[in-house]
């Protein structure tokens, strides 16, 4: 085979896997994001399946504004998703500066022992500390579930965080400590604005991480007006009789704000994802 | 309150300890040697409270009879949890479904995340929209993609079923979610869709970071496509491909909340792995002691299983991850 003919038929190859891995991502939605606009004959009309809505209504969607109080649900989520994204970002910079930037006794155990956090499956710490969180009283508050999602975040995003430090020259911090910064200016003024793409990537890692998390939130939450998005939809699974119209209008309303996010910011997202693990 | 008492003294004999070993070389930099424990001093107090200290109540309560429905009746009662678990029906059931699920899940989202990134490798007109579209599900939840795929693969109204029957494939409907077997299957696949762009971001990145030049020496030394993949490509993003590997596999087999979501275990536990079976366990009945020994059951496996692959590939920077 000529050079040319191997080209063609590479790119095609390629065109044809590209065009695959599109629509095995988008028909899923596709499906749910059609079925949320049905009527509900036409979402369980076994005889014929419609690839497009024969009447076009949102009557899931106010079927779910009515069921929940739906700004509550996104309150008590936001709320939680942000304290958790703000406090791990403001740790994770301090972890992360003092892994990067200092060789100190025991930094290998400490690098390990966030390794191994990583392993710990979080429903054996799920376990004691409902038991230790009904102790103290915060069993059924937003500010048990934060501890929860805190400590579940934080080990990876330190992680990255440091792996972004390890990026910016040492030399860079120097130069600003020549010129008459201290130590603290020099991170504040220099380095941090520098970061910036890693911030937001680790905001956005503690952000989405707490905003999707099911498990803790179901076992932890058990009053309707404290529940965040995803513990509300999961109520709508009854054992014999789902309302699929009105889940469907759950799911899309819960996939929007993330997936806005992803878009907008997916470049420090990637970066942030990889940062440990690409050495250049 | 005893407990933790006790265990804040174990970790300060602990750390006592290893201050006093090293003491005469702390010594010599104890100035410069302070300011990093302090940047680091919050993460990890956080982390020794409230990650380390229930973990730790954990390992006890596997020794305990702890029903949190009967509170005042705790004491500790040796192997027992281990032997009721051990003499549990459906336990091999769960072992052999958890080692389907991950083998299955990793092997395919590795693959097609590797195929995904190698198509991805060179430019083209769009390629940044593309991308954000095809790794969209990594910011999706777990949720949301369990109720996407529960609907999609409905016994009566599913629209894989439709597809199916309209290509000819299948004569009648079939019941995915109630065959056991079919359960599970729907739930790696749900899982699959879900990690593959983790998979496809990471080894993208890691096939930019290859020189050019290296390729371009192989193709003036009459290297075909194949053997240039098995001979460079891969050898260069292999500690990438070890680290990704080993992390996802014990994150597909520590996370369950698909398996809730889309099953719930069904039919009859024929899709519970052992994360989602200790859940099931722990909060059907309330028996505490019994789930934390599945616990401990779980953790060896893990630690097991690192330990024999990190050895295996031969890679010892696991602290870099």
């Amino acid at each position: 085979m000529s050079p040319r003919i191997k080209r063609f038929f590479g790119g095609l190859l390629r065109v044809v896997v590209l065009t695959l891995f599109l629509l095995a991502v988008v028909l899923p939605i596709y499906w749910m994001a059609i079925t949320s606009f049905k009527t509900n004959p036409e979402i369980i009309n076994a005889q014929r399946l419609t690839y497009w809505p024969e009447i076009f209504t949102t009557e899931n969607y106010i079927a779910l504004f009515r069921l929940f109080n739906y700004g509550e649900l996104l309150k008590n989520s936001l709320v939680v998703s942000a304290s958790t994204g703000i406090c791990v970002t403001l740790l994770s910079i301090l972890g992360g500066y003092g892994l990067a930037r200092y060789k100190f006794r025991g930094k290998d155990a400490m690098l390990l022992f966030f390794l191994v956090t990583q392993m710990i499956p979080g429903i054996l710490v799920i376990i004691p500390l409902y038991v230790i969180l009904s102790q103290m009283g915060l069993i059924n508050t937003h500010v048990g579930l934060f501890i929860y999602y805190l400590i579940a975040n934080l080990p990876f995003c330190v992680v990255t965080m440091r792996s972004f430090f390890e990026r910016i020259p040492y030399s860079l911090e120097e130069a600003a400590r020549v010129d008459g910064c201290t130590k603290y200016q020099s991170l504040w003024r220099i380095v941090l604005p520098i970061m910036f793409p890693g911030i937001v990537a680790v905001f956005v890692f503690a952000f989405i991480g707490a905003w999707n998390e099911l498990i803790a939130g179901t076992i932890f939450i058990s009053t309707a007006e404290k529940w965040t998005i995803p513990v509300g939809l999961k109520s709508l699974i009854g054992k014999y009789n789902v309302q699929w119209g009105v889940l469907m209008a759950g799911g899309v309303l819960a996939l929007l704000p993330t997936a806005i996010m992803f878009a907008c910011m997916q470049k420090f997202v990637v970066e942030g994802l990889t940062a440990g693990a690409v050495k250049e | 309150m005893f407990k933790l008492i006790l265990y804040l003294l174990g970790l300060a004999v602990i750390v006592a300890l290893a201050i006093k070993l090293m003491g005469p070389r702390l010594n010599n930099r104890t100035k410069m040697g302070l300011e990093p424990y302090l940047f680091i001093l919050p993460v990890l107090t956080l982390l020794v409270l409230l990650f380390g200290y229930p973990l730790l109540n954990s390992f006890i309560m596997a020794f305990e009879n702890y029903k949190l429905t009967a509170p005042n009746d705790i004491y500790f009662n040796g192997a027992d949890n281990f032997k009721k678990l051990f003499s549990d029906r459906d336990i091999r059931l769960v072992i052999k479904n958890s080692f389907i699920y991950v083998i299955t899940a990793v092997s395919g989202q590795f693959l097609l995340g590797m195929t995904l990134a190698l198509a991805l490798r060179k430019k083209f007109p769009g390629r940044g929209l593309y991308q954000s579209i095809v790794f969209l599900p990594w910011a999706f939840s777990a949720f949301v993609i369990g109720i996407m795929f529960r609907w999609s693969f409905n016994g009566e109204y599913g629209v894989v079923n439709d597809l199916l029957l309209k290509l000819g494939a299948i004569k009648e409907q079939i019941a995915w979610l109630g065959t056991p077997g079919l359960s599970l299957l729907v739930v790696i696949l749900a899982m699959i869709w879900m990690g593959v762009p983790f998979f496809a971001i990471m080894y993208l990145a890691a096939l930019q970071s290859i020189p050019a030049d290296i390729y371009e020496a192989a193709d003036i030394d009459g290297c075909g496509v194949i053997r240039k993949f098995f001979l460079i490509t891969i050898p260069y993003i292999k500690p990438t491909i070890i680290m990704t590997l080993l992390l996802r596999t014990i994150w597909i087999f520590n996370s369950f909340d698909l398996i809730v979501v889309i099953t719930g275990g069904g039919p009859a536990s024929s899709s519970q792995t052992l994360p989602s079976y200790m859940y099931t366990r722990a909060f059907a009945s309330y028996d505490f002691g019994l789930a934390s020994a599945l616990g401990i059951l779980l953790i060896a496996m893990l630690g097991l299983y690192s330990v024999v692959f990190l050895s295996a590939t031969k890679y010892n920077k696991a602290g870099d991850f």
